[in-house]
Order: structure tokens, then C-alpha cells, then sequence
């Protein structure tokens, strides 16, 4: 099972000025996540541009997957020398997640990363040595479902310095209010607003330098295999019966022929209920072991509509019908496979259905496409 | 007097052919039948799907039928 990462951070900027100098990357592709902060020298424009050079040049190496000693001296050899201070100069702080969960973490000059596991804010143990006369700390983690962490830009250690602390409020300070706000908060935008919010505070609302506050969240990956459809050859239908009991997830069949050739399969019944809840939806049934068991087309067709509109972030669907329960499963998963059968239902031959109602491949192409633009995983075999 | 079963079919084609109002109907029946009338729904009856709606009271297979046509087949066997 695959770890999923969702992530959210805000920048906060100097005291006027426009831009801040701190500078977020998040990569992501189909084996693993880079994220990149970095923290230009000074604020404003200039920072800006020193941050954002770095975290460029840094992720898209990482990328490239070439050496840390490499990349570290790429990015040192390449920043422009600031004309104030006679030095180039830029924090780095790498973080890079594959999909088992394991996670190498590179950090120079900037603020230890706080990892949450089980509630506890913890810091991770680091191994040290020096690059280019610069102290390189590394760490490999193998991130846990429900983990967090946090990456923060010196700003945040120093939030208060100038107004309400002498010191600023310190890496242990830092962790306590984190501590603080997640007994209150669990969605991971809230807990990182609310911790701007504290840095603000500490600032007396005028932020003495840029500043920024990283959220990143790990859980497993969730995933769905539905079958649909009788295939072109009966003889493979024991085959796609096995093809949905080995895939990963939750299981839904959707289709009444379906359903009859996967309880046949399993040696089950296929329990029917009348239960109607939307008059566009024909009932649910039932097979021991499956987690949602629908009518085909209707309900395919009403899905599709149902997925068209939706929009990332928006409330699921209530309805106790076979759609609304699809679509709710649907849009919780983050990887779906689907199993079609292309065989041409007899049954439906007499009933004149519109072209696009009636062919299950354009349906499910529909369903497939809809979720893809909603950033899902989808998987198609046709049979 | 026997108990009287009837299955509806809520398949693709059943349902798209009336089902629903088939269902509605019998229900209401039931329950005015205090106890006579039991509905239930089938996926799939017989594989008539080409002469939808399809039911089945007591064992026996009618097909294209409606609420009118199923209330008369009904009382006939009450």
C-alpha cells in the first residue's frame, strides 16, 4: 500500500515588503514527492530571487536524481553573490518521499524539520558532516499513516525577536505551540494557518523577517477495483472475477448480469433490496464480500453526471443511492482500477437506449476522465 | 389463503420500462394487505429483459406487464 501526501504552506513576508524571500517546491511524479524550501539571504526581491534559484536548481536535480554532493555544489556555484554582504547564500531544506513512505531529508542552515507521529511532536535524528564549509544534515525516515511534518524557515525560530521575545521563539517553542495546535486542529491547512497566525502574534503583526510554515500530511493510499460488464468471451470470466478479488481496496461491482457472474464465481447469492432513494437510481444489491454491488447503466450514467460537476474540494454527495455511495467511494480513493467487460448486453438490445447511455466503454471512459482531472489514479482493462 | 410472493425485477431494462412504478404500487399493496402480500425485487427473471418489466407471483413468470395488469393477476390468487 502506497503512501499518499497532501501538503499545504503559507509565506509570510517581511514588514513592507512585497515579495517574501522564502521559496517553496513541491515535485511530484509517479514514484515520489520532492519537496524544497529555501530561505534567501535578506528579505524582499532579492531574497526572493536567491530562494527561488536555489529550490529550482535544487528540485530539478533531485529530480534528476543526481548525488546530494552534487547538487550542493551545483546550487552553491551557481547563486549570485549578494553585493551588500560579499557571499551567496541560501538555506536548503530537501525532502523527498517515494511511495513506500521512505523519506530522505537534507538540511543546511535552516531549522530542524518537526515530525508528528502518534500526536507527539518529535525531532528526527540527524547525521552531520561538512560540504563546501557548510554543515549538511541528512536523515532517512520511513514515514507511518497519520505521520506529519513541518518544515519551517528561520523566520518561524525567530518569531518574536524584536517585539515580543529577546530570542525569538526557539525551535522547543516552536514544537510547543505545534503541540498546542493539533490537540485543537486536525485538518492540515487549519493547524498551519494557526501557527502563521501564532508567529504573527509573536511579531505583534509586523513580521521582522520573511517567513514560512510547511505542512505536509502522509496516509496510506486508498484505493477502489470495480468490475462492470460481462465480457466478450464467458470464458474469462473467472478470469476477471480473480482480476477484482486480487486488486487492491475496496471492491464494487456494478451491473445486474455482473453482479450474477461474480456471485456465480464466488459460489454467493446476489441479494436484492428495493430500497429507492433516488428515483433515477435503480436499488443496490448485495454479494458477501463486496463492498458496494450496483444496477449498471443508470447508475453508471448518473456517476458520470455526478463526477462531471464536481469540483476538488467541494462537499460528496449524500444520497443513499448507488451513485451517490459510487461517488462517494470514487472520490475517496486515490487510485481506482477498472475492470470492463465490452460484451454486448442482449438484454439491452430491445430497449432502443440513446447511443451514449447504452455503451458502457463510453460511460466508464467518462467516469475515468472525470476522475483523472480530479488528480485520481485510473486504471483501465477492457476485456 | 397462501401467502402470496411477487418478485419485481429491478434490472437495466425492467426498471427503464417501469419497474419502479411496479414496485411503488405492490408495496402499497402489501401493506394493506396485512401480512397476504410479500414484495421483494430480483436483479434478473428469467431473462425475458426483451419483454420487460418482468414479475414473478408465487413461481409463475409474467412479463410485460403493468400496475394494473399485476393488481388484476394478484387478486386473482387473494
Amino acid at each position: 500500500m502506497g503512501i499518499v501526501i497532501d501538503e499545504f504552506y503559507q509565506s509570510i513576508p517581511k514588514r513592507g515588503q512585497e515579495v517574501c524571500g522564502d521559496n517553496v517546491e513541491i515535485i511530484k511524479n509517479d514514484k515520489e514527492t520532492i519537496v524544497v524550501l529555501s530561505d534567501g539571504l535578506g528579505s524582499g526581491i532579492k531574497a526572493n530571487i536567491l530562494s527561488t534559484l536555489t529550490s529550482k536548481i535544487a528540485v530539478g536535480l533531485i529530480d534528476k536524481k543526481l548525488p546530494l554532493i552534487e547538487i550542493i555544489e551545483t546550487v552553491l556555484a551557481t547563486l549570485p553573490i549578494c553585493e551588500v554582504r560579499e557571499i551567496a547564500y541560501s538555506t536548503l531544506a530537501v525532502l523527498r518521499v517515494n511511495r513506500n513512505g521512505k523519506a530522505q531529508i537534507i538540511e543546511i542552515d535552516t531549522p530542524s524539520i518537526f515530525l508528528v507521529r502518534n500526536g507527539q511532536v518529535k525531532k528526527i535524528e540527524m547525521q552531520e558532516r561538512e560540504m563546501w564549509g557548510k554543515t549538511v544534515r541528512e536523515a532517512e525516515v520511513k514515514l507511518e499513516n497519520d505521520d506529519k511534518l513541518f518544515m519551517v524557515s528561520d523566520g518561524v525560530i525567530h518569531a518574536g525577536i524584536g517585539a515580543l521575545l529577546d530570542f525569538g521563539l526557539g525551535w522547543q517553542g516552536f514544537a510547543r505551540h505545534l503541540d498546542d495546535v493539533l490537540q485543537h486542529y486536525y485538518n492540515l491547512k487549519d493547524i498551519v494557518e494557526k501557527l502563521v497566525d501564532i508567529c504573527l502574534a509573536y511579531y505583534l503583526m509586523e513580521p521582522g523577517d520573511d517567513f514560512t510554515v510547511l505542512g505536509l500530511g502522509f496516509r496510506e493510499e486508498r484505493s477502489l477495483t470495480m468490475l462492470s460488464g460481462p465480457t466478450q468471451s464467458p470464458q474469462k470470466d473467472e478470469e476477471v472475477v480473480f482480476e477484482l478479488l486480487e486488486g487492491p481496496g475496496r471492491k464494487v461491482v456494478s451491473g445486474g448480469t455482473t453482479a450474477s457472474i461474480v456471485a456465480r464465481e464466488l459460489n454467493q447469492k446476489v441479494k436484492s433490496t428495493f430500497e429507492y432513494h433516488d428515483k433515477a437510481v435503480p436499488p443496490i444489491m448485495k454479494i458477501k464480500g463486496m463492498d458496494l454491488v450496483t444496477e449498471g447503466l443508470l447508475t453508471l450514467n448518473k456517476t458520470a453526471d455526478y463526477l462531471a460537476n464536481h469540483k476538488q474540494g467541494q462537499l460528496y454527495p449524500e444520497g443513499k443511492d448507488g451513485a451517490a455511495r459510487l461517488v462517494r467511494m470514487l472520490l475517496a480513493s486515490d487510485y481506482i482500477k477498472m475492470i470492463v467487460g465490452r460484451a454486448m448486453n442482449e438484454s439491452h438490445q430491445s430497449l432502443n437506449l440513446p447511443l451514449e447511455l447504452g455503451i458502457r466503454t463510453q460511460v466508464m471512459n467518462r467516469i475515468a476522465k472525470s476522475l483523472k482531472k480530479l488528480n485520481k489514479e485510473v486504471e483501465i482493462s477492457w476485456y | 389463503m397462501d401467502e402470496i410472493t411477487i418478485e419485481v425485477c429491478v434490472g437495466t431494462p425492467c426498471y427503464l420500462m417501469g419497474a419502479r412504478e411496479l414496485l411503488d404500487d405492490m408495496q402499497k399493496l402489501e401493506s394493506e394487505s396485512e401480512g397476504k402480500i410479500k414484495v421483494k425485487t430480483s436483479h434478473c427473471i428469467d431473462d425475458r429483459c426483451e419483454k420487460a418489466p418482468v414479475v414473478r407471483v408465487n413461481g409463475e413468470v409474467y412479463q410485460d406487464i403493468t400496475p394494473d395488469k399485476l393488481r388484476k393477476i394478484v387478486s386473482a390468487k387473494l
